[in-house]
């Protein structure tokens, strides 16, 4: 009798530990949604404070376009480019700090004070237009990062506080912003001890841990020739940011089309061998930035680019979509990329 | 004097295999219910939102032909035939949404910013895109 009880007792706690089995896998999911950046985001995450996560996230990201926008005014940014000279917060002068270093690693192919071009093109507006190339001409001058300075209104601070423009230049950070906003963000998930999660910031994605199945994040890259994806990368803990010119694009009277990534160099939208490239680095800002460059850059100087950052402490690993139908993917990503079978691509890989 | 008893020999019995098996079985069946609940949804959702409410949700193939939406004073109106979604009319002035042409895979989504509206595809099925860039 006493043996047959034990029994009873041990399956009672066998059905119970079964039973709660499921419960292992319930995780707190929070959802967030907004329009912001000149964009649509959405984000979710998984774990017990993933809806305070979000909140704060989301207050972030409208307090980062508050400052950075170009053309809210009394913005930071629309305060620089309207009197040469601004207070900027801490946020503000870690950006322009990144967005000058990268300018300066990508040769120019990258560059923030394009603004006056992307405003004479009308590249972000409804009414978008092709200039004359004597405009043109005249604004490549204003062009350059040297035309922007961070300074220390204190000799005392130990960050820059103030930003100052050469006459009649701007700057644009709108190749950069979304992605150091993925980063913010980043921060704000690891600070609320959030393990798993997937944003989106417009082309800006950033995936952290893994779905709820514990497999890694499916992030597809979509084709820019038809409906439907090129390539899938299973990913973990990184940012993935694709710029192309495929999707934002205007077309003149006589049927030319224009779209609205600008080449720094010569004043004109990009005439790319490239389709579309796709950045995945542990920087969300880099990732930003050097999508932008490597598209501007083209196939070959992109390649040589992505050579001679492996040999340097920040490496990074690439897609890229080329005019010719061929998919390109560096060597870093190769076991987490897979062929998407009715796509008409023919694949490589790049090694080093 | 004290007699010390022998240790207790434990045989498995018919009964320890039956709670051995009942074990197995409930975490089988533990372990198929959970992960069947989330693969739930394998066949696509159109949800359309305006301004972040959801405005409307419904099977993709239960979804063909136009439906019209206003959003921030911008209409849209968006077709949906033989398993594609596109936007087939704007007046907002980019028409950003209208050059993103038709969806028709799970994870794709179309967005008007000037109108605030987001058409996605979406489903929970472990084979899809969770996200997709571009």
């Amino acid at each position: 009798m006493k043996t047959t009880c034990k029994r009873l007792a041990a399956a009672c706690v066998a059905v119970l530990a079964a039973l709660s089995l499921p419960a292992c896998g319930e995780r707190k999911t929070a959802e967030l949604e907004l329009f912001a950046m000149d964009t649509y985001m959405s984000f979710t995450a998984y774990g017990n404070r993933a809806e305070e996560a979000l909140a704060e996230a989301g207050r972030t990201i409208n307090e980062l376009e508050q400052r950075l926008s170009r053309t809210r005014e009394g913005s930071e940014i629309w305060t620089l480019n309207a009197q040469g000279c601004a207070d900027i917060s801490p946020d503000t002068a870690e950006l322009i700090g990144q967005a000058l270093a990268y300018a300066a690693q990508t040769g120019g192919a990258f560059d923030i004070t394009v603004a006056p071009l992307v405003e004479l093109w009308g590249i972000t507006t409804d009414t978008p237009r092709v200039p004359a190339k004597a405009e043109i001409d005249a604004l490549l001058p204003l062009v350059g990062s040297k035309h922007l300075t961070l300074t220390r209104s204190d000799p005392a601070l130990t960050v820059f506080d103030t930003a100052v423009l050469d006459p009649g230049c701007a700057v644009d950070l709108g190749g950069i912003a979304k992605g150091y906003a993925a980063d913010r963000v980043a921060d704000i998930l690891e600070k609320y001890g959030v393990s798993d999660a997937v944003a989106s910031l417009g082309g800006n994605v950033y995936v952290r841990g893994t779905r709820p199945d514990g497999t890694p994040w499916r992030v597809a890259i979509q084709d820019p020739l038809q409906n439907g994806c090129a390539a899938m990368l299973t990913l973990s803990d990184t940012f993935v940011v694709t710029s192309g010119g495929y999707q934002r694009f205007f077309a003149d009277p006589d049927g030319t089309i224009y779209q609205h990534i600008l080449d720094p160099a010569t004043g004109y939208p990009v005439q790319s061998d490239l389709l579309s490239v796709t950045v995945v680095c542990p920087d969300g800002a880099r990732a930003d930035a050097y999508s932008t460059a490597l598209y501007v850059m083209g196939e070959a100087k992109a390649a040589s680019f992505w050579q001679s950052c492996q040999a340097e402490v920040e490496p990074f690993e690439m897609v890229l979509i080329t005019a010719d139908h061929r998919i390109v993917c560096t060597s870093g990503l190769a076991d987490n990329f897979t062929e998407q079978e009715d796509a008409s691509y023919a694949y490589e890989i790049l090694a080093h | 004097m004290p007699t010390r008893s022998s240790p207790i020999k434990y045989r498995p019995t018919v009964w320890d295999a039956l709670i051995a098996a009942a074990i197995i079985a409930l975490g089988l069946l533990a372990a198929v219910l959970f992960y069947t609940k989330n693969a739930r949804g394998g066949s696509a959702i159109v949800t359309v939102s305006v301004a972040g409410e959801v405005a409307e949700r419904a099977a993709l193939s239960q979804f063909d032909g136009d439906h019209v939406y206003t959003g921030n004073g911008y209409t849209l109106t968006v077709s949906a035939h033989d398993g594609e979604i596109f936007v087939s009319h704007s007046d907002c002035g980019g028409q950003d949404c209208v050059h993103t042409g038709a969806i028709s895979r799970i994870g794709q989504s179309i967005v008007c910013l000037p109108a605030q509206i987001v058409i996605r595809l979406e489903s929970a099925s472990p084979g899809d895109a969770d996200v997709i860039v571009g």
